[in-house]
């Protein structure tokens, strides 16, 4: 699974955010996600792809592009 | 010094009820009434091979269908219970909470654990793969406040709200705290009652080693039977109970029908032992004397107990033997505890919906397990079958760990 997968399926599943809602340009805070959903979010997807995000920041005005993109970057090439 | 006042009667207006012998107050009613065989009770695989290894739950729940994702994620399972009960009271006493002057609307909802399960969740965690990995809201979730927040962003409830703690009589506690505020004339209505929810290997664990729990793993829906000669130890319980309470005056403006009225509680402290319940029941009894006089109501007037009544050797013994020596031989007793477990801090909330219900309908759900009555028990237990009656009052009593206790009553 890829960044942006990853992120997608845990603003579904975890989140409760409806797939149709999500786009790369779509704040975050406009799903709903607040500063602690994000940390959540954090946590989740460095469990998920076993990586370290403690240096990225993350507030709800960021895309959701912009989170994958940001992941990405910390994921082992 | 005794500062008396005037008895307020709190006007019950709704109730909500998830537990293990039904969800919705109507199904839960009618398991406690019609049935003797609890069917909410099973073996566990988180508990596997403990020396109690099963606890009551409620089947045929999906909290996640109700609630959705994005409202559960921030809850608990007794905090998702506590939402789901608090739905149906309100809706059972015509409330609507984009109407109503929500800042007039109290949640107080008592709980002895909280979100223990996450909080256990997160240990493994930690334990397991290190600091990082813990979720932020650990806080938030295991609180035993967590379910009165939930509540009130759920609903919009606005007024005061609290947590209530005192282990095993905090749903209790919670209805008498409601019954002040309410009193006081700082709220108009006020959703109280408790929600627990513990299938937690570490406490059962522990519960275990304090002797406190039934060990019958061959039978277990037959492990709790309160006041029964062959009883061993009480049987944990998940649920939530909530009651809507109002000024009377503020039912009355809307027309609300009134299902039953709180009009005392008493509360008080043993100051005698971290889980023993004091052997004298003095405890206890200052609790039971304390809302009959704030209720203004003598013994004899009594004719319904929802008794605590856990299964544990020494609660029922001593339990009874105050209710006999506080209100007589006639009241006629039961403990629901057979049917929905021992639900900790929720067994006062849910127990008293059913004393509401009791009232209501004049009838008495039997003991279920009861099979053997304890010859040293001095009081009237129905057992076998709910018995009709005629009674105007009605009480409710709670002892908890720490021995704190609480009683209410209740009339027509």
């Amino acid at each position: 699974m890829n960044a942006a997968e990853v992120v997608n399926t845990l603003l579904v599943q975890r989140f409760g955010v409806s797939p149709a809602d999500i786009t790369d340009e779509t704040p975050l805070r406009s799903l709903r996600l607040d500063s602690l959903a994000l940390e959540e979010l954090r946590v989740l997807i460095e469990e998920r792809l076993d990586i370290d995000l403690d240096e990225v920041s993350l507030t709800p005005r960021n895309t959701v592009g912009q989170l994958v993109t940001a992941v990405d970057g910390n994921v082992p090439a | 010094m005794t500062a008396r006042q005037e008895p307020f009667s709190a006007a019950v207006t709704g109730l909500g009820l998830v537990t293990a012998a039904g969800v919705g107050a109507k199904a839960t009613w009618h398991s406690v009434t019609q049935e003797t065989v609890p069917s909410g009770v099973s073996h566990q695989e988180e508990l596997a091979d403990l020396p109690c290894d099963f606890m009551y739950t409620i089947a045929d729940l999906d909290t996640t269908e109700l609630l959705g994702v994005a409202t559960q994620r921030l809850m608990d399972r007794f905090s998702q219970l506590a939402v789901i009960a608090a739905r149906e009271a309100v809706a059972d006493a015509g409330l609507d909470p984009e109407s109503w002057d929500s800042g007039r609307v109290a949640v107080v909802i008592g709980s002895a654990h909280g979100g223990l399960p996450f909080y256990d969740q997160q240990h493994v965690a930690m334990a397991g793969r290190g600091a990082r990995r813990v979720s932020p809201k650990l806080a938030p979730l295991t609180v035993v406040n967590s379910a009165a927040s939930s509540v009130c962003m759920d609903l919009g409830a606005q007024g005061p709200s609290l947590g209530v703690a005192t282990a095993c009589s905090s749903g209790t506690v919670a209805v008498g705290t409601a019954h002040q505020l309410l009193r006081a004339g700082v709220c108009d209505i006020a959703i109280a009652g408790g929600a627990e929810s513990v299938l937690s290997r570490l406490l059962i664990a522990s519960a275990c080693q304090m002797k406190a729990v039934s060990t019958r793993r061959d039978d277990p829906a037959t492990a709790c039977r309160p006041f029964d000669v062959g009883r061993d130890g009480f049987v944990v319980g998940e649920g939530a109970g909530l009651l809507v309470l109002e000024r009377p005056e503020h039912a009355n403006a809307r027309r609300a029908p009134v299902r039953a009225h709180v009009r005392g509680y008493g509360a008080s402290s043993d100051a005698y032992a971290a889980v023993a319940p004091d052997p004298e029941g003095n405890g206890i009894e200052r609790a039971l004397r304390s809302a009959l006089a704030d209720a203004q109501v003598q013994g004899r007037d009594v004719g319904h107990v929802n008794a605590h009544g856990t299964s544990t050797i020494v609660n029922d013994r001593v339990e009874a033997t105050v209710l006999r020596r506080v209100l007589g031989d006639h009241p006629l007793v039961t403990s629901t505890k057979g049917m929905t477990g021992h639900a900790l801090g929720a067994a006062g909330g849910i127990e008293t919906a059913l004393t509401v219900l009791a009232l209501e309908q004049q009838l008495v759900p039997p003991t279920a397990n009861l099979h053997v009555p304890d010859p040293r028990i001095p009081i009237d237990i129905v057992r076998t079958e709910a018995r009709q009656a005629a009674f105007d009052c009605a009480v409710k009593t709670s002892l908890g760990f720490g021995g704190h206790n609480a009683a209410l009553v209740l009339t027509r």
